[in-house]
């Protein structure tokens, strides 16, 4: 017998509630999950994005601080070459190409100390958006993919597994603090890869600015940022726990969470390509790829008009370069009838309308019922299951 | 099947006040169960009182599901269970919160040392942060878990692994514990010490014990009470003693020498007797010997017998008041109960 072993004593301290049941359960977690070397390389990665548009936001706050915003405006008009601030390039160039928006021509001739404040902080919050939705919609949805399926697969069947919903279910545990603790988990992982690393380039952006007040003209962003993190979070947490809950080997959850994502991007990919075949001529109205005929046709004269040496580009470079960006920026206005069917593919429209840039309820509400349904049905299927065993 | 106490269960204060429902940790009025068309559980009616009940029976008779109703983690079709007076499935966070189990499967959550587990049992059963980790030693000393609780659970013996269950389940200070094969994967040391465990838990602090075992030694060694439950009904519930001792008191008598002689004495002196069938566990009578039982009829009949052994010149080795091994109880209750279940599926149309 040990020198400290004071036998058996009673306990009668107070009890914690079932808010401390839901931290404790996602807190474990955690920490068994990070033990995993390829999640804490993964997280690791998934900041690295963040570097590539921090630059961006660099850039523009030194363009506006410089008073080039004008200069870049030109250069956008006349179908100049911006990839010279990155990222931030095709989305000035089209931010600011575009003839007609007032504060943007305002903003454009607005040096620092010259007045027109009001017109650069409307660009600045235009900018600031679309980079910002870039950043969660391309790098940071194909991460949360690569997260999630390291992390979720095993953390329902790895209890039905080894037996641990025992532990659970034979104390005061119940299905909810259960489920909401396993959500909390990917959660705050989920946050951790996208809330984060975005509200640190709001914050950066603010850093860089000529003023502290840029924080109070764009106090919306991060209220925006935390709104498309949840957005981005909820179905697809559910949706992973619900594969990991319906079996005891993590292998084939985790196979079901990648082959559904890969599966609707295949699919979303096909009819949307199909859709571009069946376009009739260049000028197709509804271009679900994202590739709009009408400016190939525009880029394609220009570049015949203007030659390389005056600064036109390419059509094709410029095409695939807006392949990705325009959509997750939201610059590209079609309608993507197809993105219900995959669920990166709604996540950017939601994200697209969290964040103020796609406003057209014919858009907005295929992919917003879709991920409601994935939603749901995903909930149903954790509340009947996690407790299955027990009631065997 | 409405419990009649349902209407006063609910009121603030009800179990403190009525003496039956704080005597009686656990009630259970026919309750049954039915999985599709089996019925697992068939009007059980049982009471658990204070101490260490064993809960026995084959596999299959339902003693996983009679435990998990009365964790409330099952749907009953019929009957109701009542734990300190509360409905387990209406009040399962306060009737948990009473309770500690340690499940006959092994349970870990991968990853974790044996001490995380133990306070990890204790933060999920509310007990905060410092707390908990500070109790889950206390446990573990007390369970003589050693160094050994600073590995994984999924590398720790089975042994290991049982101390390590039994503590989580005990950390949060339960009322009731329920315990499915307790001495499984230990060694007989092992055995005998927590056995001993159970035993203070039960006489020294006043937990209600419901240990459910196929080890019928440990319930003849440790329990006040059995219940012996076959097909999904009780076929015996008693006291030990009550079961192991015939109702006619008896006697005992091992022996060496004319043993059929005296039990031919015996009964023409109106002292009924006969010949003890050893049980198998039992040491094999020696060679010319054997035992007999004979009724208890007060100092007169001992003094007679003794006469009548000495006088045929039998040896007496041994006069000690008869009982019955628990395991003969078990095995000849579920005899009676498969024949009672043939009858009755003879009696059916």
């Amino acid at each position: 017998m040990p020198l400290h072993d004071v036998g058996y004593r009673p306990w009668q301290g107070v009890r914690t509630g079932p808010a401390s049941t839901v931290a404790v359960i996602a807190t474990t977690g955690i920490r068994l999950a990070w033990t995993s070397r390829w999640l804490r390389r993964a997280v690791f990665f998934a900041w690295s994005p963040a570097l590539l548009f921090a630059g961006s936001f660099f850039a523009f706050e030194q363009a506006a601080d410089e008073g080039r915003l004008g200069a870049l405006r030109n250069t956008a008009r006349s179908g100049g070459d911006l990839d010279g601030v990155g990222i931030l390039g095709s989305i000035l160039a089209e931010t600011l190409g575009k003839p007609g928006q007032g504060s943007v021509e305002q903003a454009g001739g607005t040096g620092p100390g010259h007045g027109g404040a009001n017109a650069v902080d409307q660009t600045r919050r235009t900018v600031w958006s679309r980079l910002l939705l870039a950043f969660m919609r391309v790098p940071q949805a194909v991460l949360l993919a690569v997260v999630i399926g390291l992390v979720a697969p095993s953390l329902i069947s790895r209890d039905l597994r080894a037996k641990a919903w025992l532990i659970y279910f034979t104390r005061p545990v119940g299905k909810l603090e259960y489920i909401l603790g396993k959500m909390l988990i990917l959660g705050l992982l989920v946050a951790t890869i996208t809330m984060l690393p975005a509200l640190a380039l709001w914050l950066m952006g603010v850093g860089v600015s000529p003023s502290i007040w840029v924080a109070v003209t764009t106090w919306d962003l991060p209220v925006r940022i935390i709104v498309a993190s949840l957005a981005l979070a909820v179905p697809m947490v559910l949706m992973s726990l619900a594969y990991s809950s319906v079996t005891a080997e993590s292998r084939i959850a985790s196979f079901a969470w990648f082959a559904t994502w890969a599966a609707c991007w295949i699919a979303h990919t096909t009819l949307s390509t199909a859709d571009l075949m069946r376009a009739d001529d260049s000028s197709g109205v509804a271009v679900a790829a994202g590739v709009d005929f009408s400016d190939f046709d525009s880029r394609m004269d220009e570049f015949l008009e203007q030659g390389p040496r005056r600064g036109g580009r390419p059509p094709g470079r410029n095409l695939r370069q807006f392949r990705w960006l325009s959509k997750a920026a939201g610059l590209d206005t079609t309608i993507d009838r197809w993105a219900w069917l995959s669920p990166y593919h709604s996540l950017g429209v939601i994200q697209s309308w969290i964040f103020g840039i796609e406003t057209r309820w014919q858009a907005v509400f295929p992919p917003l019922l879709s991920l409601t349904l994935v939603s749901v049905v995903s909930a149903v299927v954790l509340w009947w299951r996690v407790d299955a065993p027990a009631r065997a | 099947m409405a419990h009649p106490a349902d209407a006063t269960a609910r009121a603030p204060g009800w179990a403190a006040t009525h003496p039956s429902a704080a005597q009686m940790p656990v009630e259970v009025r026919g309750v049954i169960k039915r999985y599709g068309r089996r019925t697992v559980l068939d009007r059980v009616t049982l009471d658990v009182p204070p101490g260490i009940t064993g809960l026995v029976g084959p596999n299959g008779a339902g003693k996983s599901t009679l435990v998990r109703a009365i964790l409330g983690l099952v749907h009953l079709t019929e009957g109701s269970v009542r734990v300190f007076g509360l409905d387990p499935r209406r009040r399962s966070r306060m009737v948990r919160q009473m309770m500690g189990v340690v499940p006959e499967d092994e349970c870990s959550i991968p990853g974790l040392s044996g001490v995380e587990m133990v306070r990890y049992a204790a933060r999920l059963s509310g007990l905060p942060g410092t707390e908990a980790l500070r109790r889950a030693h206390e446990v573990l000393d007390w369970c003589d878990a050693g160094q050994e609780r600073y590995r994984a659970v999924e590398t720790l013996s089975v042994g290991m692994r049982q101390k390590i269950s039994f503590a989580a389940a005990i950390v949060h200070d339960p009322r009731m514990v329920i315990l499915d094969e307790p001495t499984n994967g230990l060694d007989p040391i092992e055995r005998r010490a927590m056995l001993g465990r159970l035993t203070t838990l039960a006489r020294d602090h006043g937990k209600t014990i419901l240990i459910s075992t196929h080890v019928l030694p440990d319930v003849q060694s440790v329990c006040d009470r059995v219940v012996v439950l076959a097909g999904g009904r009780v076929r015996l519930a008693g006291t030990i003693r009550e079961l192991t001792h015939p109702a006619i008191p008896e006697e005992r008598l091992e022996g060496i020498g004319p043993i059929d002689a005296l039990i031919g004495r015996l009964t023409a002196r109106g002292i009924p007797a006969r010949r003890a069938i050893p049980s198998p566990s039992e040491l094999p009578a020696p060679p010319g010997g054997g035992t007999i039982l004979f009724q208890s009829q007060g100092a007169e009949a001992l003094r007679a017998v003794w006469v009548e052994a000495a006088d045929l010149g039998v040896t007496v080795r041994s006069l000690e008041p008869a009982h019955r091994p628990l395991e003969e109880v078990f095995i000849d209750t579920l005899r009676a109960a498969a024949i009672a279940d043939g009858e009755s599926h003879d009696a059916a149309p």
